[in-house]
């Protein structure tokens, strides 16, 4: 007999407390936040617990939860938040003939680094490209935002456009990089994910730190030097398995895994007498007493039947187009709500990502542009509905945008010297564009930021300092920790 | 995963603390100083004759006088330098971004309050450095007669800080340490009961051939083992086949090989033993480096990693600089680089399979001797420095006992592959298959023919078209057939010409008749191929007309040979496939043939390694072994003994392993002997009842009072279940393992690269594909999801209570307990443990979950329960 973890209620697994066992769980009550982040960062032994964070804030912050939504592939910025009409008016030229020629001066290209020698793509498209979709203005700010993205575009009075990002990498190890900073070729280092996870204490004991959501493909990991308790713990909005080993692969019953956990537990209270002081047993102990709880916990958020049939619609749950991606966007709130400190949601398939339109540009960018719009627009009108913007920080995120210029008869190749960044919420501005690309969305000219700034601007709502998060041994750059971006605080 | 070196712990520069508190020197203002200033104003180089990194050195000065002035920040030229934002500040522009405002009011800080700092010895001159001197075996462990070597030294340490070390643990604890330290696998209830005299079961464990299995982990994980990658088949990293160097390195271990010896393989046997495939694995070690897009990422990787296993230095940080803190140059980074830069990668082919898909060798060679090699400025390969002339050689500061360079001349087995009597024979056999099967089948079809031929004579419409199909279908089949034949011929004339210009001077006769025979048998089978294809694509216009070139030009080239218009050239037997030095590459680039010298620069630099001279590595590998039974290294940063690392509290006890190893003709299983001999390695891993002392003055054992625990890593863990279930399947290498089928080999055959990992494995700190030098052992709660929950645990469980009750002529649950508890955690339950587990099964035998064998499912339950255990997880 199998029975479903998820199933049951907070109610039962506070009557586990009251089995046999009464000592079992019951010793969580005094155990904090701070313990238990030591312990999940497996770092148990007295002598390593010094260069351990403390967890707390370094400064009091503005925002305690992040969500991160990664678009895969590259969205073009100039057919979602940076309006180019001048590629209408010189289409079909090549950029030399345009007044804008010296946008591809050799100087001005340096600063990519080629991954893949003679690829196909990341290279030079000479021929402008007309835009493939209409815009508008939206809200009081009056900001343009491309037709393929209206819903987000009604709620663009809480957005904070960034129209000036600049990244190194021609090809997709750039989702590597703006994750973490390093080019796919530099050695791996932790991402933002993983530093907030590092940097600050559990809101919530029952659940993972940091939940990672959707396809990803590079680079599984996030914590790196950090190790792997840094990692995103992979979630599927799946009640039955939302993680691995959620649930058991075998014949158990509840009754009995209840109390197997139960007998675990006091045999390693015994065993400790054997080894007084040993700080692994400990350690061990709490890790059961957390995945005993994480097992019901997980499922509890990621089960939408108390939410109402409006939420179920606003997240665009009533479409099949709009559904996968509005279930992970609602899980995410929910997680917000409990507590947790930062969702990583991934969107768009396959290896190099889906948003990846060397041709057919119109018909799949606007189709995926569908699939997200909705949710990305319900998430936000729901988090400042119940309160819960101001302390939420929602970023929008890319690998890099696309090329003015048309490769193949109806596609766009990968552009990292200009491309467009949002965020929302967590205390920063919204209602404003800042940094700007030049006329015809090649390179950032006006406040160009490197992928990093985004993190230090993170950083920064969360109240860390990240100088101060270093670990000895790995020497981080300046350009590793990017420069906060006061302008939208 | 990998544990970041716990090095330097205090350098977590704590910039802005709150004001009130002193400033600290050693926490807060030296690491400052360190990161910012040590690099020209330190040991290694001292810019206008001024160091910073010791108080002393400050006060002292340099060309400018002191730098510090107590107390009077506003006079201290280090702060006016610092705070500068002219040309003259420090560090200056391009060297090092300026100090931030808190760093310099920190400072400042300290200087007011008077520049307190402890005392400090001011560091020495880097040939000083501990790890740089030769090993000497100390003088205490010189004469220890039946004394193991490493307690004699142990022991006085104990004696001198006052510590009564803790005693021998159980027995049967302490031969499950053994049995999972040398072999990786649980000893079952017999075993535990071994009575023989200890060392006579430590023999056995080193002589059992899963002791390779166990240990060939290990070092994949140092050494980086990762199968191949890519997308699709395209290969991008690593080498197909790869888990040749892997089976090579079990049998290395298990055979006893030198480690000296190991690392002239791995580094340099194609030089070395160019014709025996099995030494040639082993250079799957460089092979596994191989980066498809990048040749410069590639050879990073190499040098990187290389000197970081072997030698234990960061040589990779000299790559756009010289090293900020060890006495490597960038220009000594360059010039390791090219012992590497002639050396390319192929797969070889294994006798009896000529689709290298299929199997193949990976294996290096030098390829491009002439490759020049360039120092990149700033590490920036867009920035070649052409004006100084890269030398191979090793770092400079350890040069002195490097030995010349010395091409080597290889044999024809190494340089022309497809020249292999071996190889030549298996082509032929495939070529003469492909004419028998090209025979039978024009047969059948002339049969056929001949059948319809008859039909149609007496009939009208589809039999009549079927018969002018048969016509087509006749002629395919007798070009298939020539073009077969030719094939055959074109092969034989083709090794004939191989064999006589190998031989024989190309100007001689027999030489050049060979070749012209081979050069026209080439092109004919070639028409011939041509031609059969014409006939297959005849309804396809434009392949058709393909073919059809194909045609004219080689009966251009035919006739073009014949009159002599054109010299007799052939291609010889192409029988390996090197891997693309760029995707915008293909095979037919390069030439079947390869470079009849190897420059003998990887020999050399394997022989400076393993020098006696050489100072690291012996004291490297020493330290990974003692770290793999101890759970902690004696010197913390394992691949980094440079000037960073300070002076270990055992160095006496490194020098003796080291010179031990050395002297046993580097035998790891000595050095595993003398380890599990000693009384240090069979010390209890309790505190329990230890002397107060020990837990007060040294409560994290550095000095080895106890036995550590430690947790099994994720492939022990794995394969202890499958054991003890008695389903480990214990075939030993061969080709990796999926780990998406289900398998019950041991984990180490599964394919390990970062797109396929085992699943079950990550949880429990799978080694790093990229980098691992130092596992480490986490303690999440997914972890005890995957033993509570996975299917190996929960199968297991069922099948462990099968081998348990089979044994047991008392049924009673007081005996299955006693049972279980020796089995799973190889002791015996206590009274207060044997009564829970009653309890436990009472309970459960009431539980709702209904069952016809009520007992036995309570049964399997404690089992699954004590699998999760921390004794059980635990190394005790």
């Amino acid at each position: 007999m199998r029975f479903d973890p998820a199933k049951r209620s907070h109610d039962d697994i506070q009557s586990d407390l009251g089995l046999r066992r009464r000592a079992f769980l019951g010793s969580l009550t005094g155990l904090g936040g701070l313990a238990l982040h030591a312990m999940l960062a497996g770092e148990t032994s007295a002598n390593e617990s010094s260069r351990h964070p403390d967890g707390k804030p370094h400064f009091p912050p503005k925002a305690k939860s992040v969500i991160w939504l990664f678009m895969r592939g590259g969205v073009s910025h100039m057919e979602s938040f940076d309006p180019k009409p001048a590629l209408n008016q010189y289409a079909g030229k090549t950029i030399a003939e345009t007044p804008f020629g010296d946008v591809q001066a050799p100087e001005k290209l340096k600063k990519v680094r080629v991954v893949v020698i003679n690829d196909a793509n990341g290279q030079q498209r000479n021929t402008l490209y007309p835009l493939q979709v209409g815009f508008k203005r939206y809200g009081q700010s009056g900001i343009e935002v491309s037709d393929w993205f209206p819903h987000i575009g009604s709620r663009i009075d809480d957005i904070a456009v960034i129209r000036s990002m600049w990244t190194t990498d021609d090809n997709h190890g750039a989702q590597v990089q703006f994750h973490s900073g390093r080019h796919m070729l530099d050695p791996r280092v932790p991402t933002i994910g993983a530093w907030i996870n590092y940097g600050l204490g559990t809101l919530n004991e029952n659940l993972p730190q940091f939940i990672g959501m959707g396809p990803r493909f590079f680079d599984k990991r996030d914590g790196h030097y950090l190790g792997p308790a840094y990692d995103s713990v992979l979630l599927k909005v799946d009640p039955k398995r939302p993680l691995d080993y959620a649930a058991p692969e075998g014949d158990i019953g509840e009754s009995e895994q209840r109390a197997e956990f139960a007998l675990v537990h006091r045999l390693n209270q015994i065993a400790g007498q054997a080894y007084p002081g040993d700080q692994e047993l400990a350690a061990r102990i709490k890790s059961y007493e957390l995945a005993y709880r994480m097992q019901t916990a997980v499922p509890e958020i990621i089960r939408f039947d108390q939410e109402t049939e409006a939420t179920h619609r606003l997240y665009g749950l009533d479409q099949p187009a709009t559904k996968p991606f509005g279930e992970q966007l609602l899980a995410a709130r929910r997680f917000v709500e409990s507590g947790v400190r930062f969702i990583q949601i991934m969107h768009g398939d396959g290896a190099a990502g889906a948003w990846d339109q060397h041709s057919d540009l119109q018909a799949k960018h606007s189709e995926l542009a569908m699939q997200v719009d909705r949710p990305i627009a319900g998430l936000l009108q729901d988090l400042k509905q119940r309160g819960l913007l101001d302390q939420t920080l929602v970023v929008f995120a890319t690998e890099f945008g696309r090329t003015p210029g048309s490769q193949g008869s109806n596609g766009r190749d990968h552009h990292p010297y200009g491309f467009s960044v949002w965020m929302a919420g967590g205390g920063l501005r919204g209602g404003l564009v800042h940094g700007a690309t030049d006329e015809i969305g090649f390179h950032a000219t006006e406040h160009p930021h490197y992928v990093t700034d985004i993190h230090a601007t993170i950083m920064h709502q969360l109240g860390l300092h990240p100088h101060r998060l270093q670990v000895p041994g790995h020497q981080r750059l300046e350009q590793d920790y990017g420069s906060v971006i006061e302008q939208i605080l | 995963m990998c544990r970041p070196p716990a090095l330097l712990i205090t350098l977590a520069c704590l910039t802005s603390l709150g004001h009130g508190a002193e400033v600290d020197y050693l926490s807060q203002i030296k690491p400052l100083l360190a990161e910012k200033c040590y690099s020209c104003h330190g040991v290694l180089s001292q810019e206008s004759n001024l160091r910073l990194d010791a108080r002393e050195v400050m006060l002292r000065g340099g060309d400018g006088g002191a730098v510090i002035v107590p107390e009077a920040p506003e006079s201290s030229e280090l702060i006016t330098r610092v705070s500068s934002a002219d040309a003259d500040r420090m560090p200056p522009p391009g060297q090092g971004s300026p100090l931030t405002s808190d760093q310099v009011s920190l400072i400042e800080r300290w200087i007011r309050e008077g520049a307190i700092a402890p005392d400090e010895e001011i560091p020495q001159s880097p040939d000083e450095h501990w790890a740089f001197q030769p090993i000497v075996r100390p003088e205490s462990a010189r004469d220890a007669g039946d004394a193991n070597p490493i307690d004699v030294l142990l022991n006085a340490k104990h004696a001198r800080s006052g510590l009564k070390p803790q005693g021998e643990a159980s027995r049967s604890l302490l031969i499950r340490r053994l049995y999972l330290d040398l072999i990786g696998l649980p000893p079952t209830i017999d075993q535990l009961a071994d009575s023989r005299p200890w060392s006579e079961i430590v023999d056995g464990l080193l002589s059992d051939p899963r002791h390779g299995e166990r240990w060939a982990r290990h070092w994949m994980d140092i050494w980086r083992y990762s199968d191949w990658y890519g997308l699709g088949d395209q290969l991008r990293n690593s080498q197909k086949h790869l888990w040749h160097w892997r089976d090579w390195i079990i049998d290395a271990v298990n055979s006893d090989k030198g480690y000296d010896r190991m690392i002239h393989e791995m580094l340099a046997g194609d030089e070395l033993a160019p014709e025996d495939p099995d030494v040639l694995a082993a250079t799957g070690f460089l092979a596994r480096n191989y980066y498809l897009f990048n040749r410069t990422t590639w050879l990073d990787d190499t040098i990187e990693h290389t000197s970081k296993a072997f030698l234990g230095l960061t040589i990779n940080c000299a790559k756009c600089h010289d090293h900020k803190y060890d006495p490597i140059t960038q220009l000594d980074y360059y010039r390791l680089r090219a012992v590497f830069e002639p050396h390319q990668v192929r797969l070889d082919p294994i006798p009896g399979i000529t689709n290298l898909e299929v199997d193949g060798l990976p294996r290096v060679f030098d390829d491009q001797l002439g490759a020049v090699t360039q120092l990149h400025l700033r590490g920036d390969p867009k920035q070649p420095d052409t004006e100084t002339e890269i030398i191979p050689g090793v770092p400079g500061i350890l040069a002195a006992f490097a030995e010349p360079i010395h091409p080597i001349d290889l044999p024809a087995y190494a340089f022309a592959p497809g020249a292999r009597p071996y190889h030549q024979e298996d082509r032929l056999t495939e070529a003469r298959d492909l004419v028998r099967a090209a025979e039978s089948k024009w047969k059948d079809t002339e049969a056929k023919g001949a059948e319809q031929e008859n039909a149609a004579t007496t009939a009208q419409g589809s039999e009549a078209s079927s018969a002018v199909a048969s016509n087509d279908a006749r002629e395919i089949a007798k070009a298939a057939l020539v073009a077969a034949e030719l094939k055959l011929k074109s092969l034989e004339a083709t090794i004939e010409a191989d064999r006589i210009s190998l031989a024989e001077p190309a100007e001689s006769t027999a030489a050049q008749t060979a070749v012209a025979t081979a050069a026209r048998l080439q092109v004919e089978a070639q028409l011939a191929a041509s031609r059969h294809q014409r006939l297959l694509d005849a309804a396809d216009q434009a392949k058709a007309q393909a073919a059809s070139e194909q045609i004219q030009a080689a009966e251009k080239k035919l006739a073009a040979l014949q009159s002599g218009e054109e010299p007799a050239k052939y291609e010889s037997l192409r029988g390996s496939r090197k891997a693309l030095e760029s995707p915008a590459d293909s095979e037919a680039n390069y030439p079947p043939m390869y470079s009849r010298t190897s420059s003998g620069r990887r020999t050399a630099l394997a022989r400076w390694m393993t020098s006696p001279a050489q100072p690291l590595t012996a004291r490297v590998a020493v330290n990974h072994v003692w770290l793999r039974h101890f759970g902690t290294p004696l010197v913390e940063s394992v691949f980094d003994f440079g000037l960073r690392a300070p002076k270990p509290e055992h160095a006496d006890l490194l020098d003796l392993l080291a010179s031990e190893l050395i002297e046993s003709g580097w035998s790891l299983k000595h050095l595993h002997r003398l380890i599990v001999t000693s009384d240090a390695y069979r010390r209890s891993a309790s505190n329990l009842g230890a002397d107060p002392e020990c837990v007060r003055h040294d409560p994290n054992n550095k000095l080895y009072w106890r036995m550590n625990g430690r947790r099994m890593e994720s492939q022990v863990l794995r394969d202890s279940l499958l054991s003890l279930a008695g389903r480990l399947d214990t075939t030993i290498g061969g080709p990796p393992v999926d780990p998406a089928q289900p398998t019950t080999r041991r984990s180490l055959y599964f394919i390990h690269s970062p797109e396929s990992q085992d699943k079950f494995l990550e949880m429990f700190d799978n080694a790093d594909v990229l980098s691992c030098y130092q596992r480490s052992e986490s303690i999440v709660p997914q972890q005890a999801l995957a033993l509570a929950n996975s299917e190996l645990s929960l199968t297991s469980a069922g099948q462990i209570a099968e081998i348990i009750e089979s044994r047991l002529d008392d049924h009673g649950d007081r005996a299955f307990i006693d049972a279980v508890f020796e089995t799973l955690l190889a002791r015996p339950a206590t009274g207060e443990e044997s009564e829970e587990c009653r309890h436990f099964l009472d309970d459960l035998a009431l539980a709702t979950v209904p069952s016809a064998e009520p007992t036995k499912r309570s049964r399997i339950r404690l089992i699954h329960s004590l699998l999760n255990h921390n004794d059980f997880i635990t190394i005790r």
